[in-house]
């Protein structure tokens, strides 16, 4: 039963992805003028000039002046053989900008997700347990705090104070001696010193959000007649509050991780842009903003994929931890 | 703390620039006697034998350069700070174009740079460039005639690479590029160039000399048999990608992208600019072929170190946490001047101006080849722009716009640069609204709407947009939202229509479909720069984009100018052709002198200088620089004589 339910879920997303890519490439196209236009006017920005002939030359070789199905086609039939195609703007394979990009992005990702995660579950039961009690009151507060407050100025906010307060850089992911090594023992350590501070930030809210929802659903089921009936056979309380209500509550948590991923990352951009995070945030909206087809194609696609792969994940959770789901 | 006084490299007249270059030849033919130095890290390195002593690496002519303040000493990093996309040319501006020629620091003579020497004969047909015997790329190979000749056959003048700029080509043919010897190569042109000298001298001028042909010729097939192979197990799409990954082009980020492409720069890639990288490093060079009136190599700095930030805030940021020693770029916006005032203590830094030579930031132009034949036929009447003109306030303007920042003028360089030219810089200044109206009522504009806007003749109201990028220069928006209301004073409906950039451009210098538009006007009108403003050659010339396609395309396509444009496009064809600088002033003054008869675009205030940070201990800084993109700033100023006070 589950196994024919995660096949089906595999197949679908196959015309899923495909439709994916048109939109994305589409929409890439979508704004006026191409890489070339942009990348003479970043310039001009700059007070630089470019050589209009070699523009035009460039154009022709990048076929930016053919139609859209000829470049979509050039595109995805790449695609479908691994090859991702050059980056316009750094003359580079694609393949050789995204990979180490994506993986600190999901690494960031499943981190924040964790964090919330441990902060979320407790302070949730808590203030659900303890209803307005003064923890509660100051929970909620903050929690309420961290939902209003947009992850970049928090970051904006954060990093002003590390600069003039404490004369201590925030940005980034790595010390200056690590930023280029290959990967070793001591940089996935300096890795760790560095990366809570974006989790921090890029938790509160997704964190208040989960507090308010376990929260809320733990009351629901904390007044049910079956947990009245349990404590009136004597069941401990904690053995009750995290066998039956807690068990019941958790759904929301297990379906968070397929709307997560895309949210952490798409929504980490602006706080990635602002912390210089060497993830793939900051290249994709460059990338974007220099209308670099292939290079924002291939990202756009990838991210697709992990959204699509983590709504399989949560689902086939769903379906373990709520029987509920299987048998619809 | 204690800073010696700078000299103001821009005040130095043109004599005292020329005395010091005849100072400095005769340093250099005493300099052969000078024990050379280095800096430590190399003669470490020379011990160790991993490296030829100083005297080997150098030239047997090293440039001389004699610093602004003082001798040197050697050490150091220079920190300034990268925007995470399209910044290539921030690099650029900081290691230098090294062509062959370059920029006096004064930006008015062409001086040798790459080259020892240069000769031109009297018609400017043949250019000679002696080099220097001796030199070497960064890998410690030769450089020679050959590597020009490489660069200027296989690359320039290879239409399978690249279409031949128009800067090597006079009369529709390309040059004839001969070798002498080893160290002569001349250029010899269809037809009198003057201008090539200043062409080679722009940061778009340095392909004869940009490419290593030991290194980069393995990646051309008239070269390499294995190309193919060689593509495929690169990755790329084709031989010209992977040329461009591995060797770069002038304006493409790849250029500063590979640590093992041989240079004659200052400071070599050492942690390059790559897609996704955090932070770009340059490091010196041990073959640079400058040395100081000691005999000390060049650069004094040891590296030149980029934190890549992704936002401009976080740059200014940076600035004020004293995480930057220099920069101009990005930092200049007059926005940042407070924010960089005020922690000019906490950030160690001091302010270094930049100033335009010439012209305003913001330039209207009316599109006097409009579509529409009503407004088109408006447009080109010349009452109708001068009412314009005297009809705002040019001071009130500067006061709220540009918070005082500025003087009236309508373009053109300034009055102590030579090529000034007063007519077309301060003609139709006053602000009198009276004569404004009293010219549109005389060219059919007498009669108004209900809401006092005037009527076209046919009856139609008068109104028209002018297309504006906001994020260009911010303050282009203020001073046009006060132009409309100063030209709703004369009953003139102008809305102001801001657009995003790259729109901006299809919609004007594409298609042509602008009622009018303003652009930066800085303007000096030097060889090498293109006068935009003046005759329409260029994408830029948003007053006649036909024209100019016309002008570029040898009459093919495009619209036909009328005579008085047709007779400039004649005379700058001269002046480029031009060597001797006083007679092309004559003829830059001609142009002038039509232009300003007809009066076609106009400006409000004069580009006031920028201001950048640096460090209050980096010595051998000018306070003041020109900033132009063809100088480029600040690499004229010498950044290889900097170094860091003890």
């Amino acid at each position: 039963m589950l196994l024919t339910y995660i096949i089906k879920r595999i197949l679908w997303t196959i015309p899923f992805l495909f439709a994916v890519s048109i939109v994305a490439f589409a929409l890439i196209q979508a704004p006026p003028g191409d890489y070339l236009t942009t990348f003479a006017a970043t310039l001009a920005q700059s007070g630089d000039m470019v050589d209009q002939e070699r523009l035009e030359a460039l154009r022709t070789r990048y076929g930016l002046d053919q139609p859209f199905i000829v470049q979509y086609w050039k595109w995805i039939s790449g695609v479908l053989v691994g090859d991702f195609g050059i980056s316009f703007e750094w003359q580079q394979p694609v393949s050789n900008l995204i990979w180490e990009r994506m993986a600190l992005s999901l690494c960031l990702a499943v981190s924040t997700l964790l964090f919330t995660w441990a902060v979320a579950f407790p302070i949730g039961i808590y203030s659900a347990v303890r209803k307005y009690s003064i923890g509660d009151y100051v929970v909620t507060t903050i929690g309420f705090l961290g939902l209003a407050m947009p992850n970049f100025l928090l970051a904006l906010v954060l990093m002003y104070i590390g600069v003039v307060y404490f004369g201590a850089d925030v940005g980034g992911l790595f010390s200056p001696e690590y930023q280029t090594a290959p990967w070793s023992w001591a940089k996935v350590v300096d890795l760790g010193k560095h990366i809570w501070i974006p989790v921090v930030i890029l938790g509160t809210s997704s964190s208040a959000a989960l507090i308010r929802i376990m929260r809320a659903n733990l009351l629901d089921e904390l007044n049910k007649p079956y947990v009245t009936t349990a404590r009136a056979k004597g069941l401990s309380e904690f053995r009750l509050l995290l066998k039956y209500p807690v068990r019941l509550a958790l759904n929301p948590f297990v379906s968070t991780i397929g709307w997560a991923f895309p949210q952490l990352i798409s929504g980490a951009v602006i706080t990635a842009f602002v912390l210089s995070l060497p993830t793939a945030g900051p290249l994709l909206l460059q990338a974007l903003l220099a209308q670099d087809m292939y290079l924002a194609g291939a990202f756009i696609l990838l991210l697709c994929t992990l959204t699509v792969v983590g709504m399989l994940v949560s689902d086939i959770l769903l379906a373990l931890l709520d029987p509920r789901i299987r048998y619809r | 703390m204690n800073v010696p006084p700078k000299l103001d490299l821009t005040s130095l007249s043109r004599r005292l620039a020329l005395g010091s270059a005849v100072a400095l030849l005769a340093m250099a033919s005493s300099a052969m006697a000078v024990e050379y130095s280095e800096a430590p890290a190399l003669a470490d390195l020379v011990v160790e034998g991993k490296l030829p002593p100083v005297a080997e690496r150098l030239p047997t002519n090293p440039e001389v350069v004699t610093p602004i303040e003082s001798i040197g000493t050697y050490g150091g990093q220079l920190r300034y700070g990268l925007r995470g996309s399209s910044d290539h040319n921030n690099i650029l501006r900081m290691v230098g174009p090294q062509g062959l020629v370059r920029w006096s620091p004064d930006y008015i003579d062409v001086i040798p740079n790459v080259a020892e020497s240069f000769e031109v004969n009297d018609d400017a047909t043949v250019f000679t460039f002696h080099l220097r015997d001796g030199m070497k790329w960064s890998d410690g190979e030769p450089f020679t005639a050959d590597d020009i000749l490489f660069n200027m056959q296989d690359l320039v003048f290879n239409a399978d690479f690249a279409p031949t700029p128009p800067r090597y080509m006079a009369n529709g043919e390309p040059a004839k590029v001969e070798k002498v010897d080893d160290t002569t190569v001349t250029f010899t042109f269809a037809a009198p160039y003057g201008d090539f000298l200043a062409e080679l001298a722009s940061p778009l001028g340095q392909h004869p000399v940009l490419y290593a042909k030991h290194y980069c010729s393995q990646f051309l097939p008239q070269y390499n048999d294995q190309i193919d192979e060689l593509v495929a197990a690169n990755n790329a799409s084709d031989w010209q990608n992977l040329y461009l990954a591995k060797c770069g082009d002038i304006e493409i980020p790849a250029r500063w992208g590979n640590a093992e492409r041989p240079t004659l720069d200052p400071w070599v890639a050492v942690e390059p600019y790559t897609g996704g990288a955090v932070r770009v490093v340059m490091g010196r060079n041990p073959y640079f072929w400058q040395v100081d009136p000691e005999g000390n190599q060049l650069p004094y700095i040891d590296e030149l170190v980029s934190p890549i930030a992704q936002d401009v805030e976080s740059l200014i940021l940076d600035a004020i946490g004293g995480r930057i020693d220099f920069q101009i770029r990005h930092l200049d916006a007059a926005a940042n001047r407070p924010v960089l005032a005020e922690n000019r203590e906490a950030g160690g830094y001091e302010f270094v101006e930049a100033s335009p030579p010439g012209g305003v930031n913001m330039i209207i132009n009316l599109n006097l080849t409009h579509k529409d034949p009503e407004l088109r036929e408006l447009f080109n009447k010349k009452d109708f722009r001068v009412a314009l003109s005297l009809g705002m306030d040019r001071q009130a303007i500067i006061d709220t716009a540009l918070l005082g920042d500025g003087q009236p003028w309508q373009q053109g360089p300034f009055e102590d640069h030579p090529n000034y030219h007063e007519k077309i810089s301060t003609q139709y200044l006053d602000f009198d609204q009276a004569e404004a109206n009293r010219l549109l009522d005389g060219i059919g504009l007498d009669k108004r709407g209900p809401d006092g806007m005037r009527l076209l003749p046919s009856g139609r109201p008068l109104k028209f947009q002018v297309d504006v990028i906001p994020t260009l220069q911010p303050e282009q928006v203020d001073m046009l939202e006060l132009i409309e209301q100063y030209w709703a004073e004369i009953g003139v409906d102008m809305d102001v229509n801001a657009l995003e950039r790259t729109f901006f451009y299809e919609r004007t210098s594409n298609s042509n479909d602008h009622d009018a538009a303003v652009w930066g006007g800085q303007a000096s009108w030097v060889p090498g720069e293109i006068p935009q403003q003046l005759v329409p050659v260029h994408h830029d010339s948003r007053w006649g984009i036909p024209w100019s396609r016309w002008y570029n395309t040898g009459g093919a396509e495009g619209e036909e100018p009328p005579a008085s444009v047709k007779e400039r496009m004649k005379l700058y064809d001269q002046a480029r052709a031009t060597v001797d600088p006083e007679k092309r002033r004559a003829i830059i003054h001609q142009i002038a002198d039509i232009a300003a008869e007809e009066f076609e675009v106009m400006g409000v205030s004069k580009a006031v200088p920028t201001y950048g940070v640096t460090k209050a201990n980096l010595m051998n800084v000018p306070e003041s620089m020109p900033s132009s993109w063809y100088y480029p700033t600040p690499a004229p100023t010498m950044l290889t004589t900097w170094y860091w006070a003890k």
